[in-house]
């Protein structure tokens, strides 16, 4: 319970900071009308769409709609904001969703890997790691476009759909990859070495039923957590790469938005994507509660 | 290890072969500092270093493929832009820029989170509630997004990139600091300077602060290569520092346009950025795990 | 060892006979693909935010009662003929038999309904019919004859209805205006068929159409932000038309599927000067020696690979004079003028859209020009709504690279110089060129029109209120299935297409 009155209080203020912000932009106006429109076509629409009432009224409406799931209508597409983001979502959490299944796969296990195996393995891992955090996905993106897309043409280098999720999708997950390889793997090295292990190697159990099932429970926790921030994480980064290729999700509406001034669109897909953190974090924490029974105790 | 006065024993502390953890962790954290001080020096050097200067226009000499290539010339090591500017002063030009970005962006944030860090630890009550609060707002918001949305708001320019990135980074140093001052406000020699009068103030500038300053120099050197990452990203997104200034993020934005007739124009401002932050990230590790009380 | 060459493997075979089976069989086309930079945002017929691929969309979608050529003149579509009873008036004889997608009846009270349209909110933002020809109301005298009463005479009124997209009332009235930007109804050569969001619109040809309908059945305009995307799918054949390529990619589309054309382009492109802003730039000699300072001839070869054509006058051809001299490369005669007239040395600001890729570049080899004559230029990116604003508001302290008017008509080019034209973002002011374009609006003789507009061209560029650049080219991607010749306004129309029969 006092869980979801945090959340609730975190909303408010995501919520507050997002009208703020959006007020502090600059004259919509001027976007919506060609250069050339006189000044009575301008006055009525800044009355049309309410920007000359007080701000803390526009706030209050803006708060008041904000939980019916009104969000106003976009200025460029003339349409329900909530419509437009809910119809772009799919395409963000698919990208974001298969990232983090990549992640998922791919980073868990060359974590237990490197920690079973330690020496070389454990070294190369670092290596590939430290490398990956340091690569911009932006470049990455355009690095694997050149590539596959261009010289081999073996991918789509854009769109939406199946063979051009791969590339994206790819490019998403590889910082995520390295974090999560490199949490796995000092988390089951430390826990390799617990006595526990050493009794259960004693017992004479399998090593590999010892490393996947006894020590990577206990690193299950701060897995899940950090799973949880990484797929928060993802979303947001998402932006970058949607950009670069195209993918038709809330983050290139977004950057679309902001091009144009479209305050309802641009923060009704900010405060949507607020929301979406603060659902998944409690989701976490609801979780890694059921996971750890002694994470209820705090 | 006998005690030291002052500097040298800071220094001392960072080199003594008998505050190593282990042995391997000496050689990536050599080659972070290698490849920083290479880029340090690019910045600094950059007059010396740079065969041109990074504005200098050559309409005749645009588009050329760097110099191992056919069209080449060996007159611009890693070609020309589409203006005709030599890639490679550009580079080390840009180096000043992203270095200068990331640590003022990476200072201010350690300013600003190490302050409320300090106060929501030691103060707890309701300070910590809104710090608390203001921490799980800002991470709740899908930074990227967000930061762009500032940026328009306040036009791009030198100043509010790094104050947004500073606005990025500030939460890890504030997350830190407060978990160590809530262990660290019950230790004897805390309560020990309240009992004696010590004011708020100066408990935590000169009690506090220094037991927290190796976390912060940690966090720090993350929160640079982050803010360089950032920085590049936004500058790619076309709200970045100033476009017309070389920096490797704008460049990277320039070369997106040609990735197909001029590679050479995307592929080597990634690498310098890689490279940075690869090198600071080796040296944040390292001096993790120098400065992990545990290893002690 | 030899083989008897009628020996076919059974691999060959089984290929020759699938071949065999495909040839006499028409084969379904696939749709003709459109691809563009720009999402769509909405498709109402009186918001039309860019030429492509919004304005390329409801020019299939919708008729107008009039279109331009090419060449600038008019074709008649709705309306089959057009007179001026008075100075004051313009009557247009409707086409008869004229059905919109949804049935309804085209007649003059839809046209009536649809020009009222315009004049209100939000629709009067985009729209500039009523502000610029006056008009004060437009009645229907019968069902085929519409009448448009304006105050005074509206010499432009037929430029101006090139774009007065007429909707079908009927639908207009009974629908949401969400859904009518969503879902266009017009007369056109194709119907709407589907829009999906941040992806595609499909169009599809309307077999009742006046003029019949369109040879390509199945039309796409897909958005695809990337232009190097653009034109890795134009090479591998998924893509067939890429309009607005620059000179640098000219070369990447061409491949076994595709080839580049090029149409002589009608955008002017040039650096303003704002006369509100720094104190040299209300100086001519400050603006003539600026525009002898920069080596246009060498950027042109250079950075548009020698595709645009440099601007010899506001007034874009057929009707512009030719007889104007351009402002010859001379730095020297630049540095003697900036010394006769007393600004030398002076800090400058050139402004630019940071939307659009090229113009940073301009605005760089610009700066260093006027670097070379003692000036200090400073390139500035303005973010796109902030650009419009300051253009609007005519507060760009010194210079700011714009491109302006793909048309042709010679009163609506000059019409943006006069010192209350909402456009004029320079503030550009001279009463004598004033006097000149205000006599010639009111001017219905063609002859004496001509007379008083080649006097104002031939005031206003000497005068310079632009560092005057090029014709930016326009350059398409087209697939070598696609026979069409693309227009120098940017437009796309596709029912002028034809696919090629192999």
């Amino acid at each position: 319970m006092r869980r979801c009155l945090r959340a609730l209080a975190v909303l408010l203020g995501v919520s507050l900071a997002t009208f703020a912000v959006g007020h502090a932009t600059g004259d919509p106006v001027a976007l919506l009308v060609s250069p050339s429109a006189s000044q009575a076509a301008r006055a009525q629409m800044r009355s049309h769409l309410g920007l000359d009432r007080p701000l803390l009224r526009q706030y209050l409406t803006f708060l008041g709609h904000a939980v019916q799931g009104d969000f106003g209508q976009s200025f460029i597409y003339r349409q329900s904001v909530f419509s437009l983001v809910m119809a772009r979502l799919p395409a963000t959490l698919l990208l974001a969703g298969t990232a983090f299944a990549i992640a998922l796969l791919i980073g868990i296990p060359l974590g237990v890997l490197a920690a079973a195996r330690g020496g070389a393995a454990a070294a190369a891992l670092q290596v590939f790691s430290m490398v990956g955090l340091a690569i911009p996905s932006f470049w990455l993106g355009l690095m694997l476009v050149l590539v596959f897309a261009v010289e081999l043409r073996l991918l789509p280098v854009d769109g939406f759909g199946g063979t051009a999720l791969i590339l994206p999708s790819i490019t998403l997950s590889l910082q995520s990859i390295a974090r999560l390889g490199r949490l796995v793997m000092s988390g089951m090295t430390q826990a390799l070495r617990a006595d526990y292990i050493r009794t259960a190697r004693a017992k004479g159990l399998s090593e590999a039923r010892i490393v996947w099932v006894h020590a990577l429970r206990n690193v299950l926790v701060p897995v899940v957590t950090m799973a949880g921030l990484e797929l928060g994480d993802l979303i947001s980064s998402a932006v970058v790469v949607e950009v670069v290729f195209a993918w038709p999700g809330i983050g290139r509406l977004a950057v679309t938005a902001l091009g144009e001034r479209d305050f309802p669109l641009l923060q009704g897909t900010v405060f949507m994507a607020g929301l979406g953190f603060v659902l998944i974090n409690l989701a976490v924490d609801t979780l890694c509660t059921r996971i750890d029974p002694r994470m209820r105790r705090r | 290890m006998k005690p030291k006065p002052g500097h040298t024993k800071v220094f001392w502390f960072f080199f003594s072969k008998k505050n190593k953890t282990e042995a391997s962790s000496f050689v990536p954290g050599a080659l972070g500092a290698v490849l920083f001080a290479l880029v340090a020096l690019c910045a600094i050097a950059a007059p010396v270093i740079a065969p041109y200067k990074p504005t200098t226009i050559e309409l005749r000499q645009r588009l050329m493929p760097p110099a191992w290539e056919a069209a080449g010339s060996s007159r611009h090591l890693l070609g020309t832009d589409n203006v005709g500017r030599d890639l490679f002063s550009r580079i080390v030009w840009g180096a000043r820029i992203s270095l200068s970005v990331g640590l003022a962006a990476a200072f201010l944030g350690a300013v600003i989170g190490s302050a409320l860090g300090l106060c929501a630890g030691y103060f707890g009550g309701a300070v910590d509630t809104v710090i608390s609060w203001l921490i799980e707002v800002q991470l709740a918001f899908p930074f990227t997004l967000f930061a762009i949305f500032l940026l328009a708001a306040f036009g791009g320019g030198f100043l509010p990139v790094v104050c947004v990135l500073a606005l990025a980074t500030w939460v890890n140093y504030a997350r830190v600091v407060r978990g160590q001052a809530l262990s660290l406000r019950s230790q004897d020699f805390i309560l020990a300077a309240q009992s004696v009068g010590v004011g708020p103030a100066r408990l935590l500038r000169r009690y506090l602060l220094p037991s927290v300053l190796p976390s912060i120099v940690v966090v720090g050197s993350f929160s640079a290569a982050q803010a360089i990452l950032t920085e590049a990203a936004l500058s790619f997104l076309g709200v970045g520092v100033d476009p017309t200034i070389p920096s490797w993020g704008a460049m990277l934005n320039l070369g997106r346009n040609y990735v197909q007739s001029a590679w050479w124009m995307a592929i080597f401002p990634g690498i310098a950025i890689a490279m940075t932050v690869l090198g600071v990230n080796l040296l944040g590790d390292w001096l993790g795990a120098r400065l992990d009380p545990r290893a002690r | 060892m030899s083989r008897l060459p009628i020996l076919l493997s059974r691999r060959e075979f089984g290929a020759g006979a699938a071949a065999l089976a495909v040839l006499p069989a028409a084969a379904p086309t696939r749709p003709v693909v459109v691809a563009s930079d720009e999402d769509v945002t909405t498709l109402d017929p009186h918001l039309i935010r860019n030429n492509h691929p919004i304005g390329s969309i409801i020019w299939s979608v919708f008729d107008s009662l009039v279109r331009r050529r090419p060449d600038g003149t008019h074709e008649p579509r709705l309306a089959l003929g057009w007179e001026q009873p008075t100075a004051d008036t313009w009557r247009f004889h409707l086409r008869p038999g004229v059905r919109f997608q949804n049935g309804e009846l085209f007649d003059a009270p839809a046209v009536v309904v649809s020009i009222n349209r315009m004049n209100v909110s939000p629709f009067n933002g985009e729209s500039q019919l009523w502000q610029q020809t006056n008009l004060r109301q437009v009645t229907a005298i019968d069902p085929l004859t519409v009448e448009f009463t304006t105050d005074g005479p509206a010499v432009t009124m037929l430029y101006w209805l090139e774009e007065a997209f007429i909707a079908p009332p009927r639908y207009l009235a009974e629908t949401s205006p969400t859904l009518v930007g969503a879902h266009p109804i017009g007369s056109g050569p194709y119907r709407f068929v589907e829009w999906v969001q941040g992806d595609h619109v499909t169009l599809a040809a309307y077999d009742a159409h006046w003029a019949g309908p369109p040879p390509i059945r199945d039309v796409v305009f897909r958005a695809v932000p990337e232009q190097s995307s653009r034109l890795n799918e134009l090479r591998a054949g998924s893509v067939d038309f890429v309009p607005g390529l620059d000179p640098d990619s000219e070369s990447s589309a061409a491949s076994a599927l595709s080839h580049a054309i090029q149409v002589p382009g009608l955008r002017k492109m040039h650096m303003g000067f704002s006369q509100a802003g720094i104190t040299p730039l209300r100086d001519r000699g400050v603006r003539q020696a600026i525009n002898h300072a920069v080596d246009v001839a060498t950027m042109i070869e250079t950075l548009q690979r020698g595709m645009a054509t440099p601007l010899t006058s506001v007034v874009n051809p057929p009707n512009n004079d030719p007889s104007l001299r351009r402002f010859a490369y001379d730095p020297a005669l630049a540095s003697a003028l900036l010394r006769k007239a007393g600004h030398e040395g002076f800090a400058v600001e050139i402004a630019f859209d940071s939307k659009y890729a090229d113009a940073l570049e301009s605005c760089e080899v610009v700066a260093a020009y006027l670097g070379a004559v003692g000036l200090l230029a400073n390139v500035v990116a303005y973010e796109s709504g902030h650009f419009a604003e300051t253009l609007r508001a005519r507060a760009f302290p010194g210079l700011y690279f714009y491109g302006f008017g793909a048309l042709i008509e010679p009163l609506v080019e000059l019409v943006i110089f006069t010192s209350d034209a909402v456009d004029n973002a320079g503030a550009y002011s001279n009463p004598a060129f004033d006097r000149l374009v205000k006599k010639a609006a009111v001017t219905p003789d063609e002859t004496a029109r001509s007379t008083l507009l080649r006097d104002a061209e031939r005031l206003v560029w000497e005068d310079c209120p632009w560092l005057y650049l090029w014709h930016l080219p326009e350059i398409n991607g087209i697939s070598k299935r696609l026979l069409y010749r693309p227009r120098a306004d940017e437009y796309v129309e596709l029912y002028q297409a034809k696919l090629a029969t192999s």
